[in-house]
């Protein structure tokens, strides 16, 4: 290959790159900018510069500390739940056949529902009295409830929410890790075969486990990230015990209009993303266009 | 000679066009709803009287103020007036031209403040100045269902159970026997607003000056919190007595969650903006269309206390076409347009039009509005209300859930709104 | 032997169920909205779950919502231009990032995987403010460029494998055939990576469609797109489901065409970073 000093690639290269700077680096910056004031949308002109000491107040915020807690927690229940149901069906689903092919397809479908219609169909389903999961839970006798009205059970929901669309994310993932699979690991996936937890503790778990790193990577960033569908569900509530933390911070900006300090929270998870996203890139994912 | 008359004619429309007393455009901004889509109706008619063109912009009221907070600011403004509702009045109050100093009006004359119902003009008020003036009056008002109240066997077993008349509840303490008493006959006597959203801490503020306290009061021009212990918590255990007679889910109804039980037929009473109100009178969707009595709202025991919310509509210091805009302004509050525009969705601010009988007969709860009026009242006035609301709203929520103790739950308000006030140097 | 053949079918038998069992949980939201679109939204909070009157009520209100209908056109006009455009600059950046070496490949190449990764609601406040100064708010263009902005890495980053893989020897035969800088990736390297582009584009699409939180920011009624005008319809009304079901069943059409007619293209992008707009 030739050396190409003559910049010819930058042809190529820079519309994308203008056009990302412009709506994604600059704001990026601009970001930071504005999380170094104290900001008030309708005092624009009498903002007064703090240096450092929004993040400094973001710690002593008890709110704030709240949504990052209620965002963690939702990251450790949902993503686990999700990679380990998403494991058995992969091995369950391992399987040639139409039937089995029809199936997988149909699994798909909840990962590309849109997150608003999907947050919104949960409130339906749990909605008190006419509520189609409402009154199945009741006859499964927990009573007439209103799932979203009381706050662990919301949080619940919102969880359950997630890992039902969610799920065949994992599932999908790891099924394509196992179909190219070597024959004779193959067969120790097999579910009737002997010894299969002996099989699949020694032998696929760790040949999937680059796989599963990465897919439980991609969704931790997705995850950490999530606003759609719970301010569709709950908006926060009841009280604040949905609020996640992007919730949190779009409160802050848009209906507090404290746009410096939702700012900084704003880069506060934007480093949390980028810190996944630097061992997402380390650890799985290679640029293959490198060796050429 | 007809000739002549003709060239008159035309001499005189020729005057006319140019002699119109205005000649430019304002731009407004306002929430989009009822009131104000029939209002676009009615511009044509204004334009054809002043010769100002009138580009009126209707945005959703949630994405209001934002629009708001980045078009206007001390020395620029997109519009040349804009409509805010009335909590966000102290916020914005800097940014507007005090009524006051608006001009008298070439074509549509300046309003006198005693046409506008009862305490309108305090939504806009800020600091002791008019800052804005009302376009609407809106208010809490009271909805009961007339059919249970006149049915002959409830009146009855009420009366032998309770000792006086079963009807329109007008006191905390009758609201509190209906809804108990109702609620022994499979219907729900109240339906709170419990959701994490703006009505929530409306309803604290009813109770609470209800039972005589508020969050927060103005003293010697400083904010200070007023909370009362002993009232507030008062205030919350009578409204924990309330969700015991209110529907599966009383911790997390909306609007729609309302509207939804009491067109089911589910609920006896309640509150309702009345902008929300033609909802329950719509037969495709309400089996309560007809059934239903309008009152202003219960009273406690420290008097009425109707949560007011009524939009202001403010002229931004920066607008270069305020006398334009004022004519806009008294061309809204005027008669004629109050009167023309009602049947198409518009809920005046004047007290002519909200007692006129015709009016009320197709719209019985316009007398009800003006009564409201008469009690009504402010949600605590500050520039941060935004975060008042939400302490106010958080501490009330916990409280009224039984999360915490009512008493705790007023300590923490207050110790949370002193917060603010210090972190805001108050 | 007989009961060990007994016993296998019935671990099939079983089997089956089960994966039966799975797919119906999973598919019964999706099933529900369908339903409740047929129903009107006084039947569905008045009646109960399982009353059923089959009726064209709510997309009729629906479609001639003319909020809703603007918003649709909306919601497809930036779907498709945000997909176009980002599948044009974004196949040109990546064939220049593996088609010539230069110094700064490797820092570009992952600074596009890691702009991907960028979480919306930090970017969002700082385009607030950006958009209301260019006069961008509430513009389809506005929405287009937030939605761009993770589009645009994604398939930068989708289509490097792509490229990398295709052979030296095309590239230099077209050359020597005179073609140009252009030419060779317009007419020589576009048409190789077709798949790649294909996947691209269902997935700037779907992400695109779906997306909700810029529009809900970034515009208030000129420009909002479907999803944000879905949720309006639970406003300050008795709750509209009926019309929602029917708003929601129109959008997930395109949605569930593409998941299981295009199903084998699909893996592929998932694994090219994360699925959400």
């Amino acid at each position: 290959m030739k050396r190409n000093y003559n910049f010819k690639h930058w042809i190529f290269i820079l519309p994308a790159l203008v056009l990302v700077i412009s709506i994604l680096v600059y704001p990026i910056f601009y970001s930071i900018y504005m999380s170094a004031y104290d900001w008030n949308l309708f005092h624009s002109d009498a903002k007064k510069f703090l240096g450092f000491e929004n993040y400094l107040s973001l710690f002593k915020d008890r709110e704030f500390l709240h949504s990052l807690w209620l965002q963690l927690g939702f990251i450790v229940i949902a993503l686990p739940i999700e990679t380990i149901l998403g494991f058995f069906v992969a091995i369950l689903l391992n399987r040639d056949g139409k039937f089995y092919d029809v199936v997988r397809a149909l699994l798909l479908l909840p990962v590309f529902v849109l997150p608003v219609i999907s947050g919104l169909t949960w409130r339906m389903l749990l909605q008190p009295e006419y509520g189609m999961m409402s009154f199945i839970l009741e006859k499964l006798g927990f009573g007439v409830k209103a799932w979203l009205a009381e706050p662990n059970f919301a949080y619940s929901m919102v969880i359950i929410q997630d890992i039902w669309r969610m799920w065949p994310f994992m599932f999908m993932f790891i099924y394509a890790g196992l179909s190219g699979m070597p024959r004779e690991y193959i067969e120790a996936a097999q579910i009737d075969g002997a010894g299969f937890w002996k099989k699949i503790t020694k032998i696929v778990i760790p040949y999937l486990r680059p796989t599963i790193a990465t897919a439980l990577l991609l969704r931790l960033i997705d995850a950490l990230r999530i606003f759609s569908e719970v301010y569709v569900m709950t908006g926060g509530g009841p009280g604040n015990s949905t609020l996640l933390l992007s919730l949190y911070i779009n409160k802050q900006a848009f209906e507090f209009f404290n746009i410096g300090y939702a700012a900084a929270m704003g880069v506060i998870l934007l480093i949390v993303a980028l810190v996944i996203a630097f061992f997402i890139v380390r650890g799985n994912i290679q640029f293959e266009g490198e060796k050429g | 000679m007809r000739r002549v008359i003709s060239v008159l004619l035309l001499v005189f429309t020729v005057f006319l066009a140019f002699s119109a007393p205005y000649n430019t455009t304002i731009k407004v901004l306002a929430w989009d709803d009822a009131l104000t889509q029939a209002l676009k109706e009615g511009i044509p008619d204004f334009e054809k009287q002043t010769g100002i063109k009138v580009v009126l912009e209707l945005i959703p009221s949630g994405n209001l103020l934002q629009k708001i907070g980045v078009s206007v600011s001390t020395d620029k403004s997109d519009y040349d007036l804009v409509t805010v509702d009335e909590p966000y009045v102290p916020a914005l109050a800097h940014l507007f031209t005090p009524f006051n100093n608006w001009s008298t009006g070439k074509v549509y004359k300046k309003p006198n403040l005693s046409v506008f119902a009862p305490n309108a003009f305090d939504a806009a008020q800020w600091m002791g100045t008019f800052v804005g003036m009302p376009v609407n009056a809106n208010v809490y008002i009271w909805i009961t269902r007339k059919d249970l109240i006149n049915d002959p066997k409830n009146k009855q077993d009420f009366k032998s159970k309770y000792g006086y008349n079963l009807g329109v509840p007008k006191t905390f303490k009758e609201l509190r026997d209906m809804a108990e008493f109702f609620s022994t006959k499979g219907i729900y006597g109240f339906a709170p607003f419990t959701k994490q959203a703006e009505g929530t801490t409306a309803e604290a503020i009813f109770m609470f000056e209800g039972f005589g306290t508020r969050p927060l009061e103005i003293v010697n021009n400083r904010v200070v919190v007023a909370l009362d212990d002993k009232k507030a918590v008062e205030a919350i255990n009578f409204y924990k007595e309330l969700l015991k007679f209110s529907p599966v889910g009383a911790l997390d109804m909306g609007h729609s969650e309302r509207i939804a039980a009491f067109n089911q037929g589910k609920v006896f009473t309640m509150f309702q903006w009345p902008a929300l109100v033609p909802q329950h009178e719509d037969p495709n969707s309400s089996l309560v269309a007809g059934k239903i009595t309008y009152s202003a709202p219960p009273v406690g025991s420290a008097g009425a206390s109707a949560i007011r919310g009524c939009w202001v509509l403010g002229m931004p210091n920066a607008s270069k076409n305020k006398d334009a805009a004022a004519e806009f302004a008294y061309w809204w509050a005027s008669l004629e347009t109050g009167t023309k525009l009602v049947p198409k969705g518009f809920t005046p601010a004047r007290s002519d039009i909200l007692l006129n009988p015709t009016m009320n007969k197709d719209r019985p709860w316009f007398k009800a509005i003006f009564d409201s009026m008469k009690g009504s009242i402010a949600r605590p006035r500050f520039p941060q209300y935004a975060e008042t609301s939400q302490i106010i709203r958080d501490n009330w929520l916990a409280a009224i859930s039984g999360k915490v103790t009512p008493e705790s739950a007023v300590k923490k308000m207050k110790d949370d709104l002193n917060d603010l006030l210090k972190k805001l140097g108050y | 032997m007989k009961s060990k053949h007994f016993r296998k079918r019935f671990l099939t038998t079983l089997l089956i169920i089960i994966i039966l069992l799975i797919v119906f949980i999973e598919l019964t939201p999706i099933i529900v909205v369908f339903m409740n679109s047929f129903k009107r939204d006084i039947d569905i909070w008045a009646r109960g779950p399982f009353y059923f009157s089959f009726n064209f009520d709510s997309y009729k209100s629906v479609l001639s919502n003319r909020d809703f209908l603007l918003s649709l056109r909306n919601s497809i006009i930036v779907a498709v231009v945000s997909t176009v455009i980002s599948i044009i600059v974004g196949a040109m950046a990546s064939y220049g990032i593996t088609r010539y070496v230069f110094r700064s490949k490797k820092l570009i190449a992952y600074s596009f995987l890691i702009f991907r990764m960028v979480p919306q609601i930090s970017l969002v406040i700082p385009l607030f403010m950006m958009f209301n100064q260019f006069q961008l708010r509430d513009t389809l263009t506005g929405i287009i460029l937030s939605h761009m902005s993770f589009n645009i890495p994604y398939v930068v980053w989708l289509l490097l494998p792509f490229f990398a893989a295709i052979p030296r020897d095309f590239e230099e035969a077209a050359r020597i055939d005179g073609a140009s800088e252009g030419g060779v990736f317009w007419r020589i390297f576009l048409p190789l990576v077709g798949p790649g582009i294909v996947v691209s584009a269902i997935f700037c699409f779907l992400m695109s469609w779906n997306e909700f939180l810029y529009a809900l920011i970034l515009s208030s009624t000129n420009a909002r797109t479907a999803p944000v005008a879905v949720n309006g319809l639970l406003g300050q009304y008795a709750p509209k489901w009926g019309q929602l079901s029917a708003a929601g069943t129109i959008m997930l059409i395109p949605v569930l065409i593409i998941t299981i007619t295009l199903q084998k293209y699909i893996i592929k992008g998932l694994s090219a970073g994360g699925i959400k707009g």
